[in-house]
């Protein structure tokens, strides 16, 4: 499956990698904040239900949320102590969208609720339903409910000796962030030991390790420790650094030459790819029978004095972590995520969530664009730089173009919806045209047309029932009129009729009589 | 820190580059071939430019504030320089002082205002202007200098005697002390075409003393000094290999048979590639990404079509050089050709099994 040669995916940029500040010292735990905004919502934007109410106390590790949808997730306190608010809060998510959150007061005690006793799992079930159990969902940015992940591999993968890949994805491509390379450098016996447990679960042949090429010292360490552990069947592999070669989809065509067909995952190529972070999170809830309470941070940027990687607590407010970090008060933006794709944040008092990698503040200088944004001038820098191969400049013509040429259904012909937004082409456009903003409004645009389209469909497909319905019922009626008119043409059937009509009134009247 | 923090979307850190910058790039890899044509043809470029650049600038500010666009932002592009520069690179350097405005009027207000600024022209500006000088006023396009090393051969009097201000006079006043046709040499295309209608053949057209090693005499370096401009923009990453290649490799492909079939008549490749508009056209006109194709495939198409169509006009067309009616034919296909091939991205690729 995996080729001995490297490919790579169109485009993509080499960016200034910024990382060196926040990765050179083993990552600090965060500590206990004042308190903690835990997100319910997961950010496929599906809520599961709280199993706690106001003024309840919880103990750390203790289900909070538990989930409908079979592509919800678990969530758990992080700590101990007393939930003082359950309400919509702004999250950790694109635009901070509001959603239903969990407040905790934390107590200092940090007590750990009392263990489930769970054994050590032995078959494929046994370990997805722990996964599930402890909350972990994708850690490297999208939150993909990670136990879902291995619903898709068949009961009898082995008897179908299909071929099964697991990759672990380690390049993290963003500028800035650092807290992945920090984890395998911290905990690579965890990351491989929770590797070991997710080649069971997918009952891949084998791991692959993805890391990027520039940063020193993990292949060999991860190389080591797959050596004391005498698991031959994971490797690790060094890719090109080249934006967006974390992405899913930009990877699996760097490790194997193949590309995941448009609308399916990737296990359609036989490939499971989780991150490093929910490796190290499976390992946690197999071995340690710790749900996904806390995560890796990178706080960086240039508005922080002393840049770093926390083990903070899921819930932990950025202000306590910027306050960690000794943030400078001349912040412009603070970001979630990378600088490519990150979300700026309006404010300091939102939660981090499962999926928050990086906290970056950054400063006016840093952010504030030399010139305003100009026309297209179709340089087709961006068609150079697309991961997809989309023709960027022709999405915009149709996107926001002029009146004739605005034209939303030729967007989709240009394969609007393959674009993974990874904003390599904003980022190259000497216009400052922000284009993936006008992609993501195609997106939701054409999307919220198809289901009111859908819909109209729908009704008129009702009407129209309905009016055959009625033309039927009529037609009947017809047909049996008819029917008794021509019967009572013929003289003989008439008489018959009458007769049958006078019995019929005689034996009610009779009856009647009876009463 | 009590203050809302900004919320602009991603990418949060500025670009590499700007549109500025772009067109700077562009005019400093013309710098090499403008100089050679200063130094083969004398400073009449240089009042061409002057009167050209400026006019683009009126017409372009005018513009501006009739659309009520801001003015700052357009104004400081350098994308009417450019259209500027490319205009007077093909215009004769002894042209009216009314050559450059018209044409400027027309690359700057029709050619670009009228279809909506910066970006939504349809047209290479330039080209159109070009086109509209060819045909309004050919007598002043056929009226270019000789080649400086040939001033003793072509004419009796030294053209180094055109100074700056006969040259001023010649331009704005349409007459200079010495007798025009005195001073002046037909272009090498426009020498091929009157010669063959005179019935000479090519090889004896092409012993007049302004034809060069390759090319035209001093064309050919010109044409030299755009190749290399070209290689630097190409570095810069400001345009890429794809139309360039096409032009030059399609000139070559298609003036080869005709050359073979009967090189009494038809130019050599070389001699092609060399002449008129042709390196010009494949560096910095066909490369002009408003009017061109955007895939990479149909770059290659747009590329090709104009080569075909430049060799086809110089071989049988009224027109002694057919850059700009190719280009100009080109642009107007563009659309087409981008829809018929928009690339397959990522995960929509025909299967091969």
């Amino acid at each position: 499956m995996v080729n001995e040669t490297l490919s790579h995916f169109h485009g993509g940029l080499v960016l200034r990698h910024h990382k060196k500040a926040s990765c050179e010292q083993p990552s600090k735990p965060a500590g206990l904040p004042d308190y903690l905004v835990i997100a319910l919502k997961t950010n496929r934007g599906i809520c599961p239900v709280p199993t706690i109410s106001v003024g309840e106390s919880v103990l750390k590790g203790q289900v909070i949320a538990k989930p409908e949808h079979p592509m919800g997730c678990y969530s758990h306190a992080p700590t101990s102590g007393i939930v003082t608010a359950l309400d919509h809060n702004p999250t950790a998510s694109q635009d901070a969208i509001s959603a239903l959150c969990v407040t905790i007061q934390p107590d200092g005690k940090d007590q750990w609720v009392e263990p489930a006793d769970q054994k050590k799992p032995n078959t494929r079930e046994q370990i997805v339903e722990q996964i599930k159990q402890a909350g972990i969902i994708g850690l490297g940015g999208a939150g993909f409910p990670t136990h879902a992940k291995y619903l898709q591999v068949p009961d009898n993968n082995t008897a179908l000796s299909r071929e099964t890949t697991l990759i672990i994805n380690g390049a993290e491509c963003e500028p800035y962030i650092s807290c992945d390379e920090r984890l395998m450098l911290d905990h690579p016996h965890e990351i491989i030991k929770g590797t070991e447990w997710l080649l069971k679960a997918a009952d891949a042949n084998k791991a692959i390790i993805a890391i990027e090429d520039n940063i020193g010292g993990v292949k060999k360490r991860l190389s080591a420790e797959i050596k004391k552990q005498k698991i031959p069947n994971i490797s690790v592999v060094k890719v090109p650094t080249i934006y967006p070669t974390g992405g899913e989809k930009q990877l699996i065509k760097v490790l194997t030459g193949q590309e995941v067909t448009s609308g399916q995952t990737p296990y359609s190529l036989g490939i499971i790819m989780q991150n490093v972070a929910t490796a190290k999170a499976v390992y946690d809830a197999i071995e340690l029978q710790q749900p996904l309470i806390n995560r890796v941070v990178t706080v960086t940027g240039e508005s922080i004095a002393e840049p770093q990687n926390y083990l903070a607590l899921i819930g932990t407010p950025f202000s306590h972590l910027l306050k960690l970090a000794q943030c400078k008060d001349d912040v412009d933006k603070l970001i979630i995520g990378g600088p490519m794709m990150g979300y700026a944040m309006p404010s300091a008092d939102i939660g981090i969530d499962k999926t928050t990698n990086c906290l970056l503040a950054l400063p006016e200088v840093c952010t504030k664009p030399e010139i305003e944004s100009m026309p297209c001038i179709r340089c087709g820098d961006c068609v150079k730089v697309c991961p997809q191969e989309l023709l960027p400049q022709q999405l915009l013509w149709y996107i926001d173009g002029n009146e004739q040429t605005n034209d939303l259904e030729k967007a989709r012909e240009h394969h609007v919806f393959d674009c993974i937004e990874c904003g390599a082409c904003s980022w190259v456009c000497p216009s400052h045209i922000n284009l993936v903003d006008f992609y993501r409004f195609a997106k939701s645009e054409l999307t919220y047309l198809d289901i009111k389209k859908a819909k109209s469909e729908l009704a008129k497909q009702r009407h129209d029932d309905r009016l055959a319905r009625l033309d039927f019922i009529k037609a009947e009626r017809q047909a049996k009129r008819r029917s008794k008119t021509s019967k009572l043409a013929d003289k003989s059937s008439a008489k018959a009729e009458i007769s049958a009509v006078l019995a019929r009134i005689k034996k009610q009247s009779e009856e009647k009589a009876d009463e | 820190m009590n203050k809302p923090y900004n919320t602009s979307s991603a990418p949060h850190i500025p670009a590499r580059i700007n549109v500025q910058a772009v067109m700077l790039w562009v005019c400093l890899a013309l710098v090499p071939a403008t100089c050679a044509h200063l130094y083969y043809f004398g400073p009449g470029i240089l009042i061409q430019m002057l009167l050209a650049t400026s006019s683009a600038y009126l017409f372009e500010w005018w513009c501006l504030t009739w659309r009520k666009q801001p003015i700052k932002p357009f104004i400081t592009d350098l994308s009417a320089l450019v259209t500027a520069w490319l205009f007077v690179l093909c215009i004769s350097p002894i042209a009216p002082w009314y050559v450059a405005v018209v044409g400027m009027f027309f690359a700057i207000v029709v050619a670009k205002h009228l279809y909506g600024g910066l970006g939504n022209n349809i047209f290479n500006p330039a080209m159109v202007a070009f086109a509209v000088i060819l045909i309004a006023f050919p007598q002043s396009m056929s009226l270019w200098l000789p080649p400086s090393g040939l001033m003793d051969a072509v004419s009796s009097i030294n053209q180094h005697s055109l100074n700056l201000t006969e040259l001023f006079f010649l331009i704005f006043n349409g007459s200079a002390s010495t007798p025009i046709d005195a001073v002046t040499a037909a272009t090498p295309l426009a020498a091929i075409q009157t010669g063959l209608q005179q019935n000479y053949s090519l090889s004896e057209v092409i012993e007049n003393p302004i034809f060069g090693n390759y090319g035209g005499l001093g064309w050919e370096w010109i044409a030299n000094w755009l190749f290399i401009g070209g290689v630097v923009l190409m570095y810069k990453k400001i345009i890429t290999w794809h139309i360039p290649a096409a032009v030059l490799m399609t000139t070559i492909a298609a003036s080869t048979p005709f050359y073979l079939f009967n090189n009494d008549v038809f130019m050599s490749p070389q001699q092609h590639v060399f002449s008129g508009g042709i390196m010009l056209a494949a560096f910095f006109i066909a490369t002009d990404p408003s009017s061109g194709c955007s895939s990479f495939k149909g770059k290659i198409i747009f590329g090709a079509g104009v080569a075909i169509l430049t060799v086809l006009i110089r071989n049988f067309g009224s027109f002694p050089d057919g850059v700009a009616f190719a280009v100009l034919l080109m642009n107007m296909s563009a659309p087409l050709i981008d829809r018929l091939t928009i690339p397959n991205p990522y995960g929509k690729k025909p299967k091969i099994d």
